[in-house]
């Protein structure tokens, strides 16, 4: 019966170790909107919470001639260990914002080739396995 | 105790009023959704939804190219009473909505509160005007240094929407929206072209449509099977398809690179895509895509 007992707390705090009870996801995507660079228009804005996945992942029609701009906020510092790494339609990466362990806060790309682009959020270690994200434009 | 439940049932009768909309409108519109709304809608759905790009982004591009604003290529604000159903409803907010986006980036103020206001009526009819407070809305039109503002709200407040329709399970009505907006905005480029015929950045504009499209037939052909207007309408979509399967699209990746400025990953694109579009497909795409719409607006 203990052995019984053991085993499923173990399994309900397991389950909550990158638990997003907490995570306010969608505050924090709209504390991200004001952070775009200045001259950037909105256009989406991303809730990024792991809740058991791999990752996280949207999807945007980018256009060629377009500079975008895509940030992560996150509770604690900066991105949090929040990866963000963008993909083009056949899936070459084409960029991520970590660097030599170091996480950016926001990804500015200029488009040269049009088509579906996908944005995907991963989760290192020390993340909180929860944040934010907005997507502006500008030409 | 019959006089009171009588009383109890002419007060829930009463509560149960249309409002402003006949009885047979209020039925049919309860009928037009009602095996949509039982529908769960897919993860892919949701996918495709999120993906079509705004319309704000064509009318940027046709204003820094230095095109003059032109409100004969819109739809008129006071075709609203036309817009009877759902269906249409919904197609035409999206059509509104992209008439908004290119009067605001145009700084048309006069023309703006008059779209705002047959937007905020289609809402309402849509039941969705709760994201319309047209107070805040009209101080900001009339506001010019409020441009930012205006665009952030407006735009926000068309995902709301959408995020709203979906969790509703009412995504038809999402799909509806969208493909009207982007249709609006094919057609204003397509206007735009027909007077700069030989501009090559509005005929690969044009041309780069052909990636949306595909996305919009795939989300309509989620519904053709128990929606007949939506069918109606991917059928009358394939004649555009058949015009921008001409259209080639070509891409080349190579690895980007990056560097930091300012705390930005500034990343340098070295792919290259090119859109082999023809002045006669331009022309063919116009024609086939006036056609829709006017069918939509009318």
């Amino acid at each position: 019966m203990k052995k019984l007992f053991f085993f499923v707390f173990s399994v309900f705090a397991l389950s909550g170790f990158d638990s997003s009870a907490q995570c306010n996801a969608e505050t924090l995507s709209s504390q991200c909107i004001p952070k775009l660079a200045s001259g950037y228009n909105f256009l989406k804005s991303y809730k990024v919470e792991k809740a058991g996945k791999e990752y996280v992942e949207y999807s945007y029609v980018f256009t060629k001639g377009t500079q975008y701009m895509i940030n992560i906020c996150a509770p604690d510092q900066n991105s949090d260990g929040i990866v963000v790494t963008l993909y083009d339609s056949k899936r070459n990466k084409v960029a991520s914002n970590k660097v030599d362990d170091q996480y950016i806060a926001a990804i500015a790309y200029p488009c040269n080739a049009t088509g579906i682009y996908y944005i995907q959020y991963t989760f290192d270690d020390e993340s909180s396995f929860c944040g934010g994200s907005a997507l502006g434009f500008k030409r | 105790m019959r006089i009171l439940f009588g009383g109890v049932f002419l007060v829930l009768l009463a509560g149960c009023s249309s409002g402003n909309k006949s009885e047979e409108q209020a039925f049919a519109d309860a009928l037009e959704g009602t095996d949509l709304e039982t529908q769960v809608i897919s993860g892919e759905v949701n996918d495709i939804l999120h993906r079509i790009p705004s319309p704000l982004e064509i009318s940027v591009l046709l204003k820094e190219s230095g095109k003059k604003y032109n409100a004969s290529v819109l739809n008129s604000p006071d075709n609203l009473s036309r817009y009877n159903t759902n269906y249409k409803r919904a197609l035409n907010l999206g059509i509104y909505g992209t008439d908004l986006g290119y009067t605001n980036i145009y700084e048309q103020r006069q023309d703006g509160i008059r779209y705002m206001s047959s937007i905020r009526d289609l809402a309402v009819e849509l039941n969705i005007g709760q994201f319309f407070e047209t107070e805040t809305i009209g101080r900001l039109v009339s506001n010019s240094s409020n441009l930012d503002s205006l665009l952030l709200i407006t735009t926000q407040n068309f995902n709301s929407i959408n995020h709203y329709l979906q969790s509703q399970n009412r995504s038809h009505l999402s799909v509806l929206f969208l493909t009207g907006g982007w249709l609006e905005a094919l057609h204003i480029t397509c206007e735009v072209a027909k007077s700069n015929p030989t501009n090559p950045q509005l005929q690969e504009t044009i041309g780069a449509q052909k990636i949306i499209l595909d996305n919009i037939l795939h989300l309509l052909s989620f519904y053709k099977e128990n929606d007949r207007n939506m069918a109606g309408l991917l059928a009358d979509l394939e004649p555009l398809k058949q015009s921008f399967d001409k259209v080639v699209i070509t891409t080349i990746y190579k690895p980007s690179t990056f560097q930091v400025v300012d705390g930005v990953m500034v990343v340098k694109d070295n792919s290259s895509s090119t859109v082999e579009i023809t002045q006669s497909d331009v022309e063919s795409i116009r024609s086939i895509a006036q056609n829709i719409r006017t069918k939509i607006i009318s």
